[in-house]
């Protein structure tokens, strides 16, 4: 068996009114469209899962958040009904996921082993959050890949910034090892929103695109600080502003799935690349790719 | 005022789901104590509010007339599901939304198939109205109303509640400190994370059988010394309902994976 590979990396939010603006059939709420330039970023990020033709897509939510360690989705299909509780007027999705469960075990032995606590979720009636679902409908709305779904431990908040940020990097390495012993071809998304101050009311017609821009100047400064040094491959110094980010921007970056990304692709000095940038109720949200060859 | 009774339930679902675990069998027997209590005060419906529905946007109150189906926790889904059965008062939520708006707290109404209402309010219901008879309002957290905003939105629901001369239970669903441990533990010797964060909450729980005075003035070196479930704003609701109190009892006190879990039953004037 030839040895697995992380073929590319994304940073793929989930706010979502953008599967909301989309109208697909499994949504029931229709919207008038609304953050197209967030859209079409996601069709150029769709193009790029066609060519690369992954066997699985592993993604890391922020809105499946764990009090006892990092927890796998460990049932081979799981469906039903999401409805957000945040969003419920936007977001009530049937979904219908198969998982690969032997990569999501293999992750979750490989966490255990490097010393974190970690769990296979193996209920059947578990209700898929809806930031899961909505990045892995925005980058592959045929929902024919299987998935290795992660929640996101609360070390970050619970204990330090560094010390969490620490366990989604070594949840990273261990990705990263039970990749490559799979012999499987990944794609993993970082399911994050950049700077995350947003808007406190909703608007009448919550795709009115007049009523959006960026809630904070301060929070799309940092951003575009940050999406720069990633265009230019400077993962290693984006990790050292890491800390000051998160606190200046309050990005939800915090929560753990970026660290997680760039740890599992071993913190590449390749561009990436900006497959655009909008936002939503006021927070930053980009859609990036690491194409990491292969 | 319409309150009739007021009670501090937790939201963590472990009791309910475990009651063979003695720590959690401890609080799950006094939530009976504290489901039997509300019962021979006679309420037609329960005020609930719950630090676990989380909302950012705007104010989100409950009017799906009624709620059922599987919840499963995201965190405690290995010990078991949870049914969802519960009946809103459209009629006195409605009034609320109304009256929030009208107050400057731009509120909406939830009424979904399918909603997930929250772990704590579905445990908090099935402890003290096991048969979904009593109706409920029940207001989300909005993560940025700060506690005296809660006050605000507990004052509100009570008014309205005496509007509509209904007889109204106060229910605050959240946990007392919020640190769980972050690691497996056995389930059998579950206790608060620390000494010193397990002192802090008896202090409070003191406070409370003295009155609300002195549940105010306990607040602040609570908040300074432990890390409380979202700034107990679970209380601002209750305190804000019923205008405050005269004492409490507390019906059980102890630990749902280290984090500090409370029923309470507040002694009203």
């Amino acid at each position: 068996m030839a040895q697995g590979k992380i073929v590319a990396g994304f940073v793929a939010p989930h706010p979502p009114h953008l599967v909301y603006a989309e109208n697909p059939p499994q949504n029931e709420p229709r919207a008038e469209g609304g953050w197209e330039p967030l859209r079409w970023a996601y069709e150029r990020a769709r193009k790029s899962i066609e060519e690369l033709k992954p066997d699985v897509l592993l993604v890391h939510s922020p809105h499946w958040q764990t009090l006892v360690g990092h927890h796998f989705l460990g049932v081979p299909r799981l469906s039903g009904k999401s409805v957000d509780p945040i969003f419920p007027n936007l977001f009530r999705y049937d979904f219908d996921l198969t998982v690969d469960v032997e990569l999501a075990e293999a992750c979750c032995a490989e966490a255990e082993g490097l010393g974190l606590t970690a769990k296979m979720m193996r209920n059947p009636n578990f209700r898929v959050d809806y930031g899961t679902i909505t990045t892995l409908h925005m980058i592959r709305p045929q929902w024919d890949i299987p998935v290795v779904g992660i929640s996101a431990n609360n070390s970050p908040y619970y204990l330090s910034v560094d010390e969490g940020t620490g366990q989604m990097e070594t949840l990273g390495e261990a990705t990263r090892i039970a990749i490559e012993k799979s012999g499987k071809r990944a794609v993993l998304l970082a399911s994050n929103t950049f700077s995350h101050y947003h808007f406190h009311e909703e608007p009448d017609t919550p795709e009115d695109m007049s009523k959006e821009h960026p809630q904070s100047y301060h929070g799309y400064k940092w951003d575009m600080r940050m999406i720069e040094l990633m265009r230019k491959g400077r993962l290693r110094e984006v990790m050292r502003l890491f800390p000051d980010w998160v606190e200046e921007a309050f990005a939800e970056v915090k929560s753990g799935a970026f660290p997680w990304m760039v740890s599992a692709m071993g913190y590449p000095d390749v561009p990436a690349e900006l497959h655009g940038y909008g936002t939503v109720i006021g927070t930053g949200n980009a859609v990036m790719e690491w194409r990491l060859g292969g | 005022m319409a309150i009739v009774s007021a009670f501090l339930m937790p939201g963590n679902p472990l009791p309910f789901l475990q009651r063979a675990n003695p720590p959690w069998g401890i609080i799950a027997d006094g939530a009976v104590r504290a489901a039997a209590a509300l019962a021979a005060s006679k309420p037609d419906v329960l005020l609930i509010y719950s630090t676990q529905w989380i909302a950012v946007l705007d104010q989100l109150w409950q009017t799906r007339p009624h709620s059922t189906g599987l919840h499963v926790d995201e965190n405690w889904y290995e010990y078991g599901e949870l049914m969802m059965d519960v009946r809103a008062d459209v009629d006195l939520a409605q009034a609320c939304i109304a009256a929030a708006t009208a107050a400057g707290i731009r509120s909406k109404a939830v009424d979904y198939d399918q909603f997930p209402i929250d772990s704590g309010t579905i445990v908090a219901n099935g402890f003290l109205n096991p048969d979904a008879r009593i109706q409920v309002v029940i207001a989300a957290n909005n993560i940025y109303h700060d506690f005296a905003g809660t006050e605000q939105l507990g004052r509100i629901a009570a008014e309205q509640a005496a509007l509509q001369g209904k007889r109204a239970a106060v229910i605050a669903v959240g946990g007392m400190s919020a640190s769980y441990f972050d690691h497996d533990i056995d389930i059998a010797g579950d206790r608060i994370v620390n000494d010193a964060t397990d002192a802090a909450n008896r202090a409070l729980l003191e406070a409370m059988t003295q009155g609300s005075d002195a549940l105010r003035a306990g607040l602040p070196a609570y908040n300074a010394a432990t890390k409380g479930d979202m700034g107990l704003k679970h209380l601002g609701w209750l305190l804000g309902a019923t205008g405050g109190f005269e004492g409490a009892t507390v019906h059980a006190y102890g630990a749902t994976y280290g984090a500090g879990a409370a029923v309470v039953e507040f002694h009203l004037g």
